[in-house]
């Protein structure tokens, strides 16, 4: 492993020591190829060679941050040198708290996959199996991305903290379309599972096809099913919701909501999964050098914890979960609970409602009330008595997000895991049908 | 970085077989406060420093950045990536090329009045807490249980040098302040505003903002939303949307349908494509004779400006829409060869390590020569939206929605009672086809534009005047 890495950060520590009470300096190498499919070929290929130094600086409890993309090594002390200069003319921070003491950290193991160093010089195998996959089940035109990493990630605290990981992240998304409909589907993992590349391809298809017959629908309120790109994007954010940064500063749901109160129908369980090594948001360790662990921030409909830094930890009388971002907790990877429904199953509980497939453009009016809307794209399934009967195309689901947690009915034993644009937290994520929820798209 | 190297990458990678090289430096540097309830959080800086290349070889455009910026790094850099070309040559169906262009060598630069130096971080800190403070003191039957404040000054400098002759170093400062306040009522529930500032320039752009007075009388009036509030009408009404409203609808469905890149199908799987087609040009007709949207890099102290683009090409005001007809999408080398046109100049890069794609800059729809008053004395009974929290739009820019934050009925010609969360859903074309009168107020109002993967934000603006639609339903809010 690249114990060059720790080594850099030790000795930009070392530099920090005599101007700063406590500091962390964690540093990520970025070795990444992206290779963008349009109309059936490759319109672009991107290859991204980075190294980014990230400090963590305090002084007599002002704390401040330092991020840099580059390799000059003299610009992070200059830089760190500047900021000392504000110590006297600043206060102390709303949220200081110490670095946590230093605990034994698990390593996590697997988290390499050696086949993507070799698809990252050469991905046309890659690319070939996601084009092909879509166009053997018959649609017309294939767009979409695969991105491949290898990260490095060094981590090095005054706390005496030292971490070191090195890991694999494949990402692929396709867009489909036959005739006028499209459908999408998207994968997430650390591993080039060359059977879960070629399943966004079918997956994709399959959408398009089904959605090549037009209906209409009215607007009101209907169940929905919500296929696991949907649920990836909306409960991306409420995991984002439940970092206890975003209830502080007015961005949650969950700015009034005690831990125990029920947030959600019972069905629901979302868990912040670092250890879950089959996502690429897994990591043994977060910012502070605390190890991370697998938590339910909703068990079964209550809340259970938000996310917590050590810093908004003690700001709210907490403990760190782990889940550090120096300043902003956050999820590390999000994992679903699954029920014991199909996708079939739910399609003919529904008399009257919609598959929405895919869903972009998801915006807050309130984030406290939790009122938003989303728009669908891709395939928007009308289901009349258990059958799909057509595409209604682009229409809005325009609801509370609380009463959408709450109006969950049916949760799929399947799930996939996925990451893609509008899904950035890898997701493992199923089917839900939701009761309830208010359709909308423009009235004339 | 010195332009010898940048000249020595661009030659290098023509000597292996490239039929066009491109090498960019760019630096960004950022000076980030963030506050919650008028107290300091932390104090950020960040850089970002590097080289991106863009290469056509093999027929694949090929792009890499990398931040190691030795000789020897830096060809590294173009063997990998034309490596990368070459094994994926046999996938690329349509050979890709560039306009004719006579490209740009040169220099530009925003000059400040008063540079980011000129005040210190405690007497930033005092004007940003003086937000909260005018905030919390301006509101007197509801409380604010939280607000919270970013304030970035960023400076973007760039050198660009390409095989076509292009040699352009630009250099621009930006400021920009975010606001986002909770306001809450036992009885009524809560509201929230994010309000923001954003332009190219120095401090002395806080002078003209005056943001804390801005701050205490928008609060001022968002009680009496939150307090006396009602629904708006159910029938059908004249409409008048205000400025910051107008500006972003123009921005999601003139702006983007009309990046050329995007009705290509170029960004299909990310941002979507474009209910516009490649014929739809010069003749398709979007709305009627009020539906003329300028996009202009040139605005002086704009949050979007350039002179040239990252392709070295002059920037210039195009007409989007112009009398209702769509007239010129924005072009980057690439699609303007596609269209049998010349690049207009719409290619920007958010960073060094991002690919210079087809973006806005500052994006507004045409004034008129009305007052406000005038725009609304016929009006017996509508509603005027003013600002927006909520929005979105469909992935080919076709059915929008924008729900109002604070909006007040119309009745007989003049503004009366607020009204809580107005919804005004509606298609591309029932926009600009139900324009019935635009005033002389325009005003810009700054924005993050977000697209590609990896997706990249860059600054714009959007803007116009007050405009009136006929005959709307508006919506309501859960």
């Amino acid at each position: 492993m690249s114990y060059e890495l720790l080594s850099t950060c030790s000795a930009i520590a070392s530099k920090l020591a005599t101007k700063y009470d406590e500091f962390a300096v964690m540093i990520y190498e970025v070795n990444n190829v992206m290779s963008k499919i349009i109309n059936n070929q490759i319109a672009l290929n991107l290859s991204r060679n980075l190294y980014v130094i990230d400090l963590y600086l305090v002084r007599r409890k002002r704390i401040f941050t330092i991020e840099l993309s580059t390799s000059d090594l003299s610009q992070v002390i200059k830089l760190s040198d500047d900021i000392s200069n504000y110590v006297g003319l600043i206060k102390e921070s709303e949220l200081y708290s110490p670095l946590p003491e230093v605990k034994p950290v698990k390593p996590l193991s697997d988290i390499l996959d050696r086949n993507v160093e070799n698809y990252l010089n050469d991905p046309r195998q890659i690319c070939e199996l996601l084009i092909n996959s879509a166009i053997n089940e018959g649609v017309d035109r294939v767009a979409g991305t695969l991105s491949l990493s290898i990260i490095t990630k060094a981590l090095v605290g005054s706390n005496g903290f030292e971490g070191l990981e090195r890991g694999s992240e494949v990402t692929a998304y396709l867009r489909v379309f036959k005739d006028d409909s499209s459908g999408q589907w998207a994968y997430g993992g650390r591993s080039a599972d060359l059977r879960s590349l070629e399943e966004v391809g079918r997956k994709a298809a399959h959408y398009a096809l089904l959605g090549r017959k037009s209906a209409s629908i009215t607007p009101g309120r209907y169940d929905v099913i919500l296929s696991p790109l949907v649920v990836g994007n909306l409960f991306e954010l409420v995991a984002m919701m439940a970092s206890a940064f975003y209830v502080l500063s007015g961005f949650s749901i969950f700015m009034d909501v005690k831990q125990g109160d029920k947030v959600a129908s019972e069905l629901v369980t979302l868990i912040d999964s670092p250890r879950d090594i089959e996502l690429p948001g897994s990591t043994a360790f977060d910012d502070e050098g605390v190890e991370t662990y697998d938590k339910e921030v909703i068990s079964n409909g209550t809340l259970k914890t938000l996310l917590h830094n050590s810093k908004t930890a003690s700001k709210l009388g907490a403990i760190s979960t782990g889940n550090a971002g120096w300043i902003v907790p956050r999820a590390w990877n999000i994992v679903i609970g699954t029920g014991d429904s199909g996708e079939d199953e739910m399609i003919k509980e529904v008399k009257n409602g919609l598959l929405i497939s895919n869903n972009w453009y998801t915006r807050f009016q309130n984030y406290v009330e939790g009122t938003f809307s989303t728009v669908s794209r891709d395939a928007a399934l009308l289901i009349r008595n258990g059958e799909v009967v057509g595409n209604v195309g682009r229409v809005r689901i325009a609801d509370s997000l609380r009463r959408l947690l709450n109006n969950v009915r049916l949760i799929s034993r399947e799930y996939y895991s996925i990451k893609w644009w509008e899904v950035t937290v890898p997701t493992k994520a199923p089917y839900m049908l939701v009761s309830d929820i208010n359709i909308t798209r423009p009235f004339e | 970085m010195s332009e010898d190297l940048l000249n020595y990458v661009v030659d290098y990678a023509l000597s292996i077989g490239a039929k066009y090289a491109e090498a960019r430096y760019q630096i960004d540097e950022y000076f980030t406060l963030i506050l919650r309830n008028g107290e300091l959080i932390s104090v950020n800086k960040s850089v970002s420093e590097g080289v991106g290349i863009r290469i056509l070889h093999s027929n694949v455009l090929t792009f890499a950045a990398t931040n190691k910026l030795s000789r020897d790094e830096l060809i590294n850099t173009v063997k990998t990536a034309v490596g990368r070309a070459r094994a994926l040559s046999h996938l690329v169906k349509t050979p890709i090329s560039f306009s004719e262009e006579k490209l740009g060598r040169g220099s530009y630069e925003v000059k400040v009045a008063k540079d980011f130096n000129s005040l210190s971080v405690d007497e930033k800190l005092d004007i940003l807490s003086d937000l909260h403070r005018s905030a919390t003191t301006s509101v007197k039957e509801v409380s604010l249980p939280v607000t919270y404040c970013e304030y970035v000054e960023h400076v973007q400098r760039k050198m660009i040098v390409n095989s076509d002759g292009g040699y352009v170093i630009g250099n621009v400062p930006r400021l920009s302040i975010m606001f986002n306040l909770v306001m809450s009522s036992k009885q009524k529930g809560s509201l929230q505003r994010l309000m923001q500032w954003g332009a190219s320039g120095g401090l002395e752009l806080i002078d003209l903002w005056r943001p804390v007075q801005s701050v205490e009388d928008e609060v001022r009036r968002l009680e009496k939303v939150l307090l006396y509030g009602v629904e708006p009408p159910k029938e059908p009404v004249d409409v008048v949307v205000g400025s910051e409203v107008v500006g972003l609808m123009v921005h999601e469905s003139a702006g983007h349908p009309m990046e050329a890149d995007r009705i290509l199908g170029r960004e299909a799987a990310q941002a979507g494509e474009s209910f516009i087609k490649p014929e739809h040009v010069g003749k398709f007709k979007v709305g009627n004779e009020f539906a003329t949207v300028v996009e202009d890099p040139t605005i002086p102290g704009s949050f979007g400006y350039y002179e040239y683009d990252d392709e070295c090409v002059k920037a210039r005001a195009r007409y989007l829409y112009k009398n209702g007809v769509v007239c010129e999408p924005l072009h980057n080398r690439q699609t303007a060869k596609i269209f049998n046109t010349r690049s207009n100049g719409a290619s920007r890069s958010m960073d060094y390590s991002s690919e210079p794609i087809i973006r806005m800059s500052n994006t507004y729809l045409k004034p008129g020569g009305m007052s406000f008053e005038e725009l609304i004395e016929d009006i017996r009974l509508g509603v005027y939206i003013k600002s927006y929290m909520e929005w979105n739009i469909d992935d080919i820019r076709w059915n929008q929605r924008y729900v109002g934050l604070e909006s007040y009925l119309i009745v007989n010609g003049e503004l009366g009672q607020p009204i809580r969360n107005p919804v005004l859903e509606l298609t591309t074309a029932g926009f600009y086809n139900g324009i019935s009168g635009v005033d002389k107020n325009l005003a810009f109002y700054p924005g993050t534009c977000g697209k590609g993967d990896p997706s990249q934000g860059v600054p714009v603006w959007f803007g116009g005047p007050n405009v009136r639609l006929s005959n709307i339903r508006l919506g309501v809010t859960v």
